[in-house]
């Protein structure tokens, strides 16, 4: 990191860190992941004391257990967070990134900045390192209010394995929640209007995060009944491969719509390792890495065209140039 | 280009869209002067400070400062030079000191908190390094913005408007201050103003521009000397002014 660089992202994870309203916006997101996780292992602990009470209800009448026990992985409570994350998540980031450049256009202060011996390149380059810690940052206190509520309200135990599996997750959400930023940022270096890049921001955010995800799983036949069309009809696997073979033009395109969406990506990848989606529960870190990389790689993918977007659009003609007379 | 002069432009031309706001503007200014752009609003002064100021890039034509041009060696040139905008734009929320810290890395400078004491010293503007810029009256940001562009000891220093919005204390100080830049540390002044009484006080060159056209540039003594019915400088720009139309 050259020094100028290292100037511009001090200077600026403080001013973020100095920003009050978005601390508190920050502090209610990991408010409502931690109630979330209240809420599931609440849940949790149901879900397992109707089992125990079943099994002893049978035990007492002579009988054996004919249902096998939930399969239940601490890790999945923590589904609502991270759909909170997925959701909410992207609507502070662009916060963050539209504010970072924002703050100097709407002043002027880039005149000034712009007379001394650096470039474009290094103020993108450090208001994205910036960015990049203070999300670390709050990434690192959600990891926190997870593994404590986790532990002390959902009663889970932490294995290495467990804890890898949430530091994965919350890897995938770094990076989701820093390319929702490096797109806002690129979005206000590149706009003539402040209000443009806010506006096409969150049109990104609408389409991306809520409409694709929502038109894919409307599009999911199984999402049609509570509980599942096939499980309702007593349709199992194997059968409903069988039939959903005969709509595979409909099935590729469900998917095409769904892997437009980067949160889907996100979505995808940390289910897979929170155990979320039963095919990957108690699964080794390994097998799930194996079958859920591409998720990972695509969610990469899109942060480093982001950043690269915004290391672009962050020039002197469009932070100063239109504004001469 | 000539050697001899600090400041160099040839055929200088800057279009907005179909508007030419700058024409083939040729401007020699040597070290150690306080040069003076006048001109009426939108004659294209910001402009041409902002062409060598390395800020804009001219749809024609070059310029140079320190022997340097300012599109293919405009990070050596921002090294030798100080700019102080016409609205001086800080952030309100650090300190003054922080500010100039900020600036002062940016630039570069080595020892940056000696540098930035000995920057106050010279203004006088020690007792504010640790109130927050927000609270500045403008006068007060106007020297705050001088500190800014002197703490790298440019060797050319731009002032657009340096004036503006000043009270009668605030201009005196900033005029004590220009001259004591020049005359001390001996830096070369780039003032674009639309104070004929300031140029009067204190420059020694002046240029006078027009809807983008230079009508003229000469000292100041000269210009006087060549127009001698004329009383004051106010009248000898109405007269170049209204020759130019």
């Amino acid at each position: 990191m050259s020094k100028a660089v290292r100037t511009i992202f001090f200077k600026e994870l403080g001013d973020l860190l100095r920003r009050r309203s978005f601390l508190l916006l920050c502090a209610a997101l990991a408010s409502i992941v931690a109630l979330s996780l209240i809420i599931a292992s609440l849940n949790y602990h149901k879900q397992l004391s109707d089992y125990q009470q079943y099994a002893q209800t049978l035990a007492q009448s002579g009988g054996a257990a004919a249902a096998l026990p939930p399969q239940l992985s601490p890790l999945q409570q923590l589904r609502g967070s991270i759909e909170y994350i997925e959701i909410i998540g992207p609507v502070l980031a662009i916060v963050a990134g539209y504010g970072i450049v924002a703050k100097e256009k709407y002043r002027g202060t880039l005149r000034l900045f712009f007379s001394r011996p650096i470039g474009a390149l290094d103020l993108a380059a450090g208001k994205l390192a910036a960015l990049a810690l203070l999300w670390l940052i709050i990434i690192l206190v959600l990891l926190l209010v997870m593994a404590t509520t986790l532990h002390f309200v959902g009663g889970a135990l932490f294995s290495a394995s467990t804890i890898a599996k949430l530091v994965l997750s919350l890897a995938a959400a770094w990076a989701y929640l820093m390319f929702w930023s490096a797109l806002a940022l690129g979005l206000t270096c590149s706009s003539k209007h402040l209000g443009s890049a806010l506006l096409i921001s969150f049109i990104a955010w609408l389409a991306v995060v809520l409409l694709l995800p929502q038109i894919g799983d409307t599009m999911d036949p199984d999402n049609q009944v509570p509980g599942g069309l096939f499980q309702s009809m007593h349709v199992d696997k194997s059968h409903e491969h069988a039939i959903m073979a005969h709509f595979g033009g409909y099935e590729s395109a469900r998917n095409a719509l769904e892997e437009t969406s980067i949160s889907k990506h996100f979505e995808r990848a940390s289910f897979a390792f929170l155990g979320v989606k039963q095919i990957y529960n108690q699964q080794p870190v390994g097998y799930i890495w194996g079958d859920t990389w591409k998720d990972t790689a695509l969610l990469l993918t899109g942060l480093l065209a982001s950043a690269a977007f915004a290391l672009t659009w962050c020039n002197k003609r469009n932070l100063i140039g239109r504004s001469w007379k | 280009m000539s050697t001899s002069s600090i400041i160099h432009t040839s055929d200088l031309c800057m279009r907005y869209g179909s508007n030419l706001a700058l024409k083939n503007v040729n401007l020699a200014i040597a070290a150690g002067e306080i040069f003076g752009l006048l001109g009426h609003n939108g004659a294209g002064k910001t402009t041409t400070v902002s062409i060598i100021t390395t800020l804009l890039a001219p749809s024609s034509g070059r310029a140079e400062v320190c022997g340097l041009d300012t599109l293919r060696d405009s990070r050596n040139v921002r090294r030798r030079i100080g700019y102080l905008p016409e609205n001086v734009e800080l952030y309100d929320s650090l300190t003054l000191k922080e500010n100039l810290l900020y600036f002062a890395r940016l630039s570069g400078v080595a020892e940056p908190q000696k540098r930035i004491a000995g920057v106050l010293d010279f203004l006088d503007f020690t007792t504010h390094e640790n109130e927050k810029l927000g609270t500045f009256s403008k006068g007060m940001r106007q020297r705050a913005g001088i500190a800014q562009a002197i703490l790298h000891r440019p060797r050319v220093l731009f002032l657009d408007e340096p004036t503006s919005g000043l009270d009668p204390q605030g201009v005196i100080t900033l005029r004590q201050n220009i001259k004591s830049l020049n005359e001390e540390l001996g830096m070369t002044i780039f003032m674009n103003t639309h104070s004929l009484a300031e140029v009067t006080k204190t420059c020694t060159s002046i240029g006078i521009l027009r809807n983008g056209e230079l009508l003229y540039h000469d000292s100041l003594k000269q210009t006087m000397a060549a127009f001698p019915d004329q009383a004051s400088l106010e009248d000898v720009y109405l007269r170049i002014d209204a020759d130019g139309r």
